[in-house]
């Protein structure tokens, strides 16, 4: 019966009723998305957007900000994949509360994560103070206090796409590979890492997407140096619209072009991957 | 090439309510070892833990000798054959095959992998990737992989179940092939009885976690050791009876009425009971009694019903207990049997196999 609905020549009828109403309703919200960043775009002059693409204050902005969001996904994948190994990989009895654990960033107020975060990683904080003292690192007015605020925020998407990513790999071709004569570390490297990478790719590029745009968490537990994000509001707060939606369709044409190269990057990947190599 | 050999000795494991009970078993370098069960009997359970994934509580399995009972998989050099063979999707073929060449042993004497891949045929494919591979060159590349890893013994785990009749065929063939010129013993699973029968040396009937009967193909499904394996190696008759008489070598056995004459080595004593065993192959069909045959067993039998299985006809039939006979389609026709009432149902002394109660 089902093969019958299914072979009925569904192309044949011209689009209604729910097609139509369901598209409608995708257009208002594909429009609310882009709509805003094009009318950015639309209102800038060349003159302005030279001008403030000029600013040294700018420039370094966004240059931290591309820095931290680089250093923060490494820190990502250091400690997020080895926690989706086990998540993928393993049955526990506390599995259910690591898992809570994982999502709880995504649940908090960024505002309310870097105040957080300033009790274990200010001045006073129960980790900061003493590193401070021992070390001299400081993270509080420091790059490394935006990383923390950025990894905080965006580890989550890490953890959770590499799980997928890495649950995805079938254990037969671990054990296969164990059997050739792999160790446990030897197998994890050449088979489920690279058979797991598209997933953890894709957490890590939304790790950075994260982190580039992260602002509360940041501005909380540091405002200088100014991320991209906070000088964009330091440019809202000191001159208006004009000068911060200059440099939001800059530093916004420098981010969305790095996500637009990621993703034809993976698309290459996937493409090269199932191509047979002559 | 050394010869290997590869022994289990009282091989028991718990894992949760289900056990592997007191496996033991010899394979030869040129054997092929098939264990034969029902799914969820505990084969693929047994072949892992030979494989070194899973610590038996009591046993040995040792590989030429060599007790490996606690060394991890890794350091076994067991080949290990899973469904569709689970070739490596990210690597070529070159680079699949050459996968445990880099954890072999220093000094080992191994066979180059391009010699390799030219030996099982698979040459002209070294930089193709697995999925675009068929499924008889997915095999050789499994193959050479886990010779490439100087492996002493194969563990096939169905790996062709998920195939079509066509190309498993011809798979099983090549495979045969291959092992019986090969120095590697090869333990195979399966739970198909054509598959068992098409390639084992030896075969052992797996129930339950325990294995219930070893012996060769043709002891496996003419001898079944009990009603349980008759009816899972495809013995259709299986009829209980009382041993009424023993003369020369020959079992008369009375059951509903009828009597049913057997011959063997080893026969039952008088009185008592027995189960009679008869494969449905082993049954000839005629329109009328054969006078002056040496058949000892002629049943008058009424056909009760006609059913075409594959290539053959299964008639059943009831001649004072129920009979099944599988006839080819020219007999079939010729007998008229899907409008006849009636047939004479001829089997051998020798092809009626007893099984003691």
């Amino acid at each position: 019966m089902s093969a019958s609905v299914r072979a009925a020549p569904r192309a044949a009828h011209p689009p209604r009723g729910l097609a139509l109403a369901f598209a409608f309703a995708a257009a208002l919200l594909l429009l609310f998305i882009v709509l805003p960043l094009a009318q950015l775009y639309a209102s800038q002059s060349e003159a302005s957007l030279a001008r403030v693409a000029a600013m040294a204050e700018v420039r370094s902005a966004i240059l931290l900000s591309l820095a931290a969001a680089t250093a923060t996904t490494a820190c990502a994948a250091l400690l997020g994949i080895p926690l989706a190994y086990l998540l993928a990989r393993m049955t526990f009895p506390a599995k259910p509360v690591v898992e809570a654990i994982v999502d709880l960033p995504l649940a908090v107020p960024h505002t309310v994560v870097g105040i957080a975060l300033l009790f274990v990683f200010g001045r006073t904080g129960i980790i900061g103070a003493p590193l401070e003292h021992w070390t001299g690192i400081k993270f509080w007015g420091t790059a490394a206090g935006i990383v923390i605020a950025m990894l905080y925020v965006s580890v989550p998407y890490a953890v959770n796409a590499a799980r997928v990513g890495l649950e995805g790999v079938d254990d037969r071709l671990e054990k296969v590979a164990r059997t050739l004569g792999a160790g446990r570390w030897a197998v994890f490297f050449r088979v489920t890492l690279p058979l797991g990478a598209r997933g953890i790719l894709t957490g890590l590029a939304l790790t950075f997407a994260r982190s580039v745009s992260e602002f509360g968490a940041v501005i909380v537990l540091t405002y200088y140096p100014m991320t991209a994000p906070v000088k964009i509001y330091d440019l809202f707060l000191q001159s208006g619209l004009g000068d911060s939606s200059a440099m939001a369709a800059i530093y916004l044409a420098i981010t969305l072009s790095l996500f637009v190269a990621a993703r034809y990057l993976f698309r290459e990947r996937r493409e090269a991957e199932s191509m047979p190599a002559r | 090439m050394t010869a290997h050999r590869a022994t289990v000795e009282n091989l028991s494991l718990r894992v949760g309510a289900f056990a592997l009970r007191d496996i033991a078993f010899t394979v030869a370098a040129d054997q092929i070892l098939v264990i034969l069960g029902p799914s969820g009997s505990g084969k693929t359970l047994l072949l892992e833990t030979i494989a070194g994934f899973n610590r038996p509580d009591r046993g040995l399995i040792r590989l030429d000798g060599e007790d490996v009972t606690a060394a991890p998989p890794e350091a076994r050099r067991i080949g290990f054959m899973f469904q569709d063979y689970a070739l490596f999707p990210h690597l070529t073929v070159a680079q699949n095959v050459a996968f445990g060449r880099r954890f072999a042993v220093r000094g080992a004497q191994a066979e180059p992998v391009e010699a390799l891949l030219e030996r099982l045929g698979v040459a002209h494919l070294a930089d193709r990737k697995p999925k675009h591979l068929s499924g008889g060159e997915k095999q050789r590349v499994a193959l050479a992989r886990a010779l490439a890893a100087s492996s002493r013994l194969f563990l096939f785990d169905e790996p062709l179940a998920a195939l079509d009749a066509r190309s498993r065929d011809q798979m099983r063939r090549e495979l045969k092939e291959f092992l019986r010129r090969s120095s590697v013993p090869a333990i195979y699973v399966t739970h198909d009885q054509a598959e068992a029968l098409a390639l084992a040396d030896t075969i052992a009937v797996m129930r339950e976690g325990s294995v219930v009967q070893v012996g060769t193909p043709s002891a496996i499904f003419n001898e079944p050791a009990d009603a349980g394996i008759a009816a899972f190696v495809g013995v259709e008759t299986v009829v209980e009876g009382r041993v009424v008489a023993v003369t020369d070598g020959v079992a008369r056995i009375a059951v509903d009425g009828t009597f049913v004459h057997a011959a063997g080595a080893v026969m039952p004593a008088v009185d008592s009971r027995v189960l009679a065993c008869i494969r449905p192959e082993d049954v000839a069909l005629a329109a009328l009694p054969q006078r002056g045959s040496s058949v000892r067993n002629q049943f008058p039998a009424r056909v009760v019903a006609t059913e075409a299985v594959g290539l053959l006809f299964k008639i059943t039939l009831d001649c004072g207990f129920p009979l099944v006979a599988y006839v080819s389609k020219q007999s079939y026709l010729e007998l008229d049997l899907a409008n006849r009432g009636e047939a004479v149902a001829s089997v051998k002394a020798t092809a009626v196999h007893l099984i003691a109660r």
